[in-house]
């Protein structure tokens, strides 16, 4: 077979799969080389998908397009499952926990199924059609993606807040090797803030590049309005944290509802609403 | 009594607007209520809502006005109070974070110092020279941590504070402003500015934009310049995708061609603060038709697509019906011949290369289709928009507060020296609010250096 950057990309699904499979490992067992073991394949994971992503940038270049890989659906769950271990390999590297791996692979691999296996993908490389042609899509597209990666990790640590549980009566051998609740809280805040932060440019890049293509800035098209909706989501779970009793669980629930709403504005809005975003749906 | 109750009244109106509470409500209201746009057609006719959703949600979408729900009055309302209570929660909060930011760290005790979230203490062996000692540990922390005030008479001792980023306290207030701001640069620019649409066909110019309102009447807007289209140009890639959309324009001001630029999608023209937009392209038939007429006069009419043109001396009028630009390999016309009045005339079928004959009256006419040619029409959006400006620079400072927020903190080191009997008493304390693990770097720093200082002497 042709060694074609997609065929490498889809391959990184399984190492992904594989990393998750350690990780979950490493959390029952809780040996220190198979955490490690977990480390060192997400990172040679990591390095296939970037080998993959730049062998297609290159191949874009010799079908005489020659654009960034982040035009279509497929490129941009690529790049999502991308930027997701690296903001995981970050956190991996400041908390030196690894079982949150166990919680954040799991989103890329599912990410690099879903662009290499399902029909509703595909994964030929396109020219970039007039309204695409522009500067603003490498700002808007890596902003908004960086966002999004940082509330698929957010929502890892929702889960884990919520698996840990209140932290009374029921603790258990799994239980005891999460972080405890106030560091996942704490996690939760500061990747929420990272992830808002970017969602926040990514709206204004994607504002700023409407308004030189069609001269309004705010349409309110369904993707424009969804991101909205996920950036007030958002706003909520930061501001829970001011009032009295709202910490810890809600905020945990918010940062899950915040991400089925990114997902929302990713597919939902290409596959069910229409608008002026459809060329990210195929 | 009853003052006390107005200002008891006054305080629950404020506490109301200010509370966070009241945040996170309209928060969670403005998103739900955000779905419906997106999931309801937004700008139909009211008569395709009473076809499609029946009387009975008809008359919610039409009460609502979910038809465009985002200009809705409730909609509107709900923005209005969530700017509302931004305001009365910044300007509540204020007084605070002034107090905060005011606040001189300098004004603590020893025991306070042992207190902070990061500290270490050390005495000195009784032989060393403490005032030399003093001098070099002020050197060493303040080439360290950064240049320090001082206070002298501290707990018998003199206190030094390095203090960096007291002002990260303002960037939530530039998040909250730059909302405001945001909000006060789009309606300034709706107030002021317009949208419309022009199209213009290759060589023709035009003074005006055109608008559609709600009710579906058309408007012009003046320019107060002209615009021509000296030629479009489309562009597809071998799959059949577009590649270019392509407008050469020329700006004529007061009778002078005073600019000339091309246009494509992404990069669009703006003149005297009306932007051009490449939006759409038409193409568009453009016929000659040449008439003969039995005392062997002859006129040649250039019409386009459902144009009409005048032959005054015979008093004829020629006008296209319908364009076919192939049949049985030539292009063909239905056109319309006939007296200006159009009581008495005929339709008939040209075709290029074959004569047709009508006769009006007491003339007959042989028409003929000289040629016909596909020529484009360019479709361009024009936009004055004074208030975007207001926008970006809102939408700058947001994203400015939202890095002081997450990056910048604000951090204290302090440096205690009293005396203990004759040692020498020396506290490093330290204290920040954000990034806690770079900050433990540096005050494990000025530890190390504190350390090896003591040591040496």
């Amino acid at each position: 077979m042709h060694l074609s950057s997609s065929y490498i990309l889809s391959l990184t699904t399984f190492v992904y799969l594989g990393a998750t499979a350690i990780y979950l490992l490493y959390w029952i067992f809780r040996l220190e080389k198979v955490g490690i073991l977990g480390t060192v394949v997400t990172v040679a994971g990591f390095l296939m998908q970037t080998a993959g992503i730049a062998m297609r940038w290159r191949e874009s270049y010799l079908m005489g397009y020659g654009h960034a890989p982040l035009s279509n659906l497929y490129e941009s769950l690529v790049f999502f499952s991308w930027v997701t271990i690296l903001v995981y390999l970050v956190v991996e590297f400041k908390t030196k926990n690894r079982v949150i791996g166990a919680f954040s692979t799991p989103f890329a691999c599912l990410a690099m199924a879903y662009a290499s296996f399902s029909p509703n993908v595909q994964d030929a490389i396109q020219p970039l059609i007039p309204a695409l042609q522009s500067n603003w899509l490498l700002a808007h597209v890596i902003t908004c993606f960086l966002g999004y990666a940082s509330f698929a990790v957010a929502c890892g640590f929702g889960i884990m807040y919520l698996i840990r549980g209140d932290g009374r009566g029921s603790s258990s051998y799994l239980l005891d090797a999460l972080p405890s609740r106030r560091t996942l809280d704490e996690l939760m805040h500061q990747t929420i803030i990272f992830g808002f932060l970017w969602l926040t440019v990514g709206i204004i890049t994607g504002a700023v590049w409407a308004n030189q293509a069609w001269g309004t800035y705010w349409s309110w098209d369904p993707k424009e309005t969804w991101s909205l909706i996920t950036w007030f989501v958002y706003a909520t779970a930061l501001h829970a944290r001011f009032v009295r009793g709202w910490a810890g669980k809600k905020i945990a629930y918010l940062s899950i509802i915040g991400f089925v709403s990114v997902i929302f504005t990713y597919f939902g809005v290409n596959f069910l609403l229409s608008g002026l975003h459809s060329y990210g749906s195929s | 009594m009853t003052t006390k109750n107005v200002h008891s009244q006054s305080n629950i109106v404020v506490r109301f607007f200010s509370s966070v509470k009241l945040a996170i409500f309209l928060f969670i209201i403005l998103a739900l209520t955000s779905i419906i746009g997106t999931v309801l057609p937004q700008g139909e006719s009211l008569q395709f809502y009473l076809e499609n959703y029946g009387p009975f949600y008809f008359k919610i979408i039409r009460t609502l006005r979910l038809y465009d729900t985002y200009h809705a009055w409730w909609y509107l309302a709900l923005m209005g109070l969530f700017s509302v209570n931004l305001i009365v929660c910044t300007v509540k909060r204020f007084p605070y974070t002034l107090r905060l930011f005011k606040r001189n760290y300098l004004e603590m005790g020893r025991d306070d110092l042992l207190r902070r979230p990061f500290k270490t203490q050390w005495k000195t062996a009784e032989k060393t020279n403490p005032s030399d000692l003093r001098a070099s540990l002020v050197e060493t922390f303040s080439s360290l941590a950064g240049k320090p005030e001082a206070r002298e008479n501290v707990d018998g001792g003199q206190l030094y504070l390095s203090d960096k980023g007291k002002w990260s306290y303002w960037g939530v207030y530039l998040i909250h402003l730059s909302v405001l701001v945001i909000f006060a640069g789009a309606i300034f620019g709706s107030l002021t500015g317009f949208k419309g649409r022009m199209m213009l066909l290759e060589g023709e110019s035009t003074d005006h934009a055109v608008q559609m309102d709600s009710s579906g009447n058309m408007k012009k807007i003046p320019l107060g310049f002209s615009l021509r289209c000296d030629k479009f140009k489309v562009d597809f890639y071998r799959n059949g995708a577009p590649k270019l959309f392509k407008s050469d324009l020329t700006v004529i001001d007061g009778g002078k061609e005073v600019l000339k630029r091309s246009i494509v999608v992404n990069s669009p023209l703006t003149y005297k603060g009306v932007t051009f937009y490449q939006s759409s392209y038409q193409s568009v038939p453009d016929l000659k038709i040449r008439i003969v007429s039995s005392d062997g006069k002859q006129k040649v009419l250039d019409l386009s697509a459902f144009d009409k043109g005048l032959w005054p001396e015979k008093k004829l009028l020629v006008g296209i019906i319908k364009y076919l630009p192939n049949v049985h390999g030539a292009p063909a016309a239905r056109v319309y011949v006939g007296d200006p009045s159009g009581n008495n005339g005929d339709a008939i079928w040209l075709l290029e290369g074959h004569d047709r004959e009508v006769s009006l009256g007491d003339n007959t006419f042989r028409l003929s289709l000289v040629s016909a040619k596909e020529k484009y029409m360019t479709g361009l959006q024009v936009k004055k928009d004074p208030g975007v400006w207001v926008v970006w620079l809102g939408c700058a400072m947001m994203i400015i507060g939202f890095a002081i927020v997450f990056w910048v903190g604000h951090r204290r080191l302090w440096l205690w020296m009293g005396k203990d009997g004759e040692k020498l008493h020396v506290i490093l304390a330290g204290q920040t609010n954000k990034n806690k693990v770079s900050f433990e770097k540096e005050f494990e720093k000025v530890k190390k250096a504190i350390d090896t200082q003591i040591g040496e002497k």
